[in-house]
This record gives C-alpha cells, sequence and structure tokens, in this order.
C-alpha cells in the first residue's frame, strides 16, 4: 500500500493551534496510536507550530505554515514546513530538566517536550531555498 | 466555544484557580494575567484545579515557572490538583511532579495547607 499523505496551510497565527493539535490527535488515532500517545503527538505538534509562529516568523501574523501528514506502514510523520527563520538540527539544544527544575524560567520547554513525547524530531534549513522544516516522527508498534 | 476560560474562587486562605480548556501560546496570556491577578493581590497559595483542563503546553508551564519564586517568597505555594492523565504526563516527563505538589482532588489539597481541615 502506497503511503497516503495529505497537507493543510495555516495562517502564522496562534488562533490556529487548536485545530492543528485537533487535526494531529486525530490523525494519530487514524494512523492506529491509542489515546494517550495521539495526546503526546498532539502537544508535540504544538510545541512545534507555536515555535514557527513566534520565533521562525517573530509573531507575524500574514505568513503561512505547512503541515503535511504522513501515513506509512511504520510511522505518522508530520512535516511542519515555513519561510521563516530556520534551525538546524546542530543548533537545538535541549535544557536539562532537572537543571531546570533548579533555576525555573520561562521558555525553553517545548522542544524539550517534542524530543520526549516524539520519536525523532528532524529539523532541516534550506538556505538556499528559504524552506525550513520540522519533521515529527511517531513509529507505530 | 472559547478555547479557555477561568474561574476564581476562595477557599479560606487558598486562591482555586479552575482553566477550564485549552492553555496554548493562544490563551497563555489570558492564564497569566489571572495567575498575576492573584498575586497582585496578596494571594499567594494557589490551588490550580485542573479538572476541566484538557491540554496546557510548554507556554502554561512558563506562566506558572514564571510565578512560582515570587509566590513561595512570600511563604505561598502553587499547588495542582485534579490533573487529567495527558496533563500529568506533560508535567511529569518534563519532572515537575517533583517542583509543585500535586494532589488527586481539591479536598486533599485544601487540607495539605489549611491546618484546620488536616484529620
Amino acid at each position: 500500500m502506497e503511503p497516503a499523505e495529505f497537507r493543510l496551510v495555516i495562517p502564522s497565527q496562534t488562533r490556529y493551534l487548536n485545530l492543528v493539535t485537533g487535526l494531529a490527535k486525530r490523525a494519530s488515532l487514524v494512523a492506529g496510536l491509542d489515546d494517550a500517545t495521539a495526546a503526546k503527538v498532539s502537544i508535540a505538534v504544538d510545541e512545534a507550530v507555536t515555535n514557527v509562529i513566534i520565533h521562525a516568523y517573530h509573531g507575524e501574523g500574514e505568513h503561512s505554515v505547512e503541515l503535511e501528514l504522513r501515513f506509512t506502514e511504520q510511522a505518522l510523520e508530520i512535516h511542519i514546513l515555513h519561510s521563516g527563520q530556520g534551525i538546524r538540527g546542530d543548533q537545538v539544544v535541549l535544557p536539562d530538566p532537572k537543571e531546570y527544575i533548579k533555576h525555573p524560567r520561562k521558555g525553553g520547554l517545548g522542544l524539550l517536550l517534542m524530543s520526549r513525547f516524539m520519536d525523532e524530531v528532524r529539523f532541516k534549513a534550506d538556505e538556499a531555498s528559504g524552506r525550513n522544516e520540522c519533521c515529527l516522527i511517531k513509529k507505530l508498534d | 466555544m472559547a478555547d479557555l476560560s477561568i474561574a476564581v474562587r476562595q477557599a479560606g486562605d487558598v486562591a482555586v484557580l479552575l482553566p477550564a480548556g485549552f492553555i496554548n501560546a493562544h490563551t497563555v496570556r489570558e492564564f497569566e494575567e489571572a495567575l498575576e491577578g492573584l498575586v497582585k493581590d496578596g494571594r499567594y497559595t494557589i490551588l490550580l484545579n485542573c479538572k476541566n483542563l484538557n491540554y496546557i503546553s510548554s507556554a502554561g508551564l512558563g506562566a506558572i515557572m514564571g510565578l512560582i519564586e515570587t509566590v513561595r517568597e512570600h511563604q505561598g505555594d502553587i499547588l495542582l490538583s485534579d490533573l487529567q492523565p495527558n496533563v500529568f504526563a506533560i508535567f511529569d516527563t518534563l519532572g515537575f511532579t517533583q517542583l509543585y505538589r500535586v494532589f488527586g482532588d481539591e479536598d486533599q489539597a485544601l487540607a495539605a495547607v489549611t491546618p484546620e481541615r488536616k484529620g
């Protein structure tokens, strides 16, 4: 069976986060994941899309965020594409939860949640095309 | 339906905050303002009753983290109760259950911080 995929494009506005997380949760259930895992996938997607809106687009609402969902026999893949400020995988530094608890502060936890709740989190920044991507993968057991 | 609604009531010396819905980057300012309003009024012991909270992202966690030191400096605290499994998973995954006192329900939380309710 060929992998199935479809795309959703939303404006870079936080008002659409609830729509996106709802979609991610339903997509996870369609892929065969259980309720608890689907909730975690939806949180990871919220964090990834929020990062794009707030950090890549600096809160500017007139841009687009593209979500591509791919259903394969092995995994659910959610690709989040944008043309804002990109980051490469080697630029990502995850906070240490133990240090975070010793020195509480705002921010810095989104990436950690994404990495804990997904099996793989990949970032790609294509300077030539200006297209950037965050890829979230949840394997199907 | 709104993404988030917040009710506040007083139970003795404890301010009980009941967020209902979703706390994410879109709604976090409303949540933050509710917390900040309590602190501004000198209500430093705050119970977050999360029975109607479906979801909290790192934006919401940041709002709580941003006030924890302030309330504790005033001999207060931020307590959590009635966490739904996915909300508990977020706190627990990040190790926050070591930082906050988490209770099964509101009565247990109030009993823990209100001496006359103990026993």
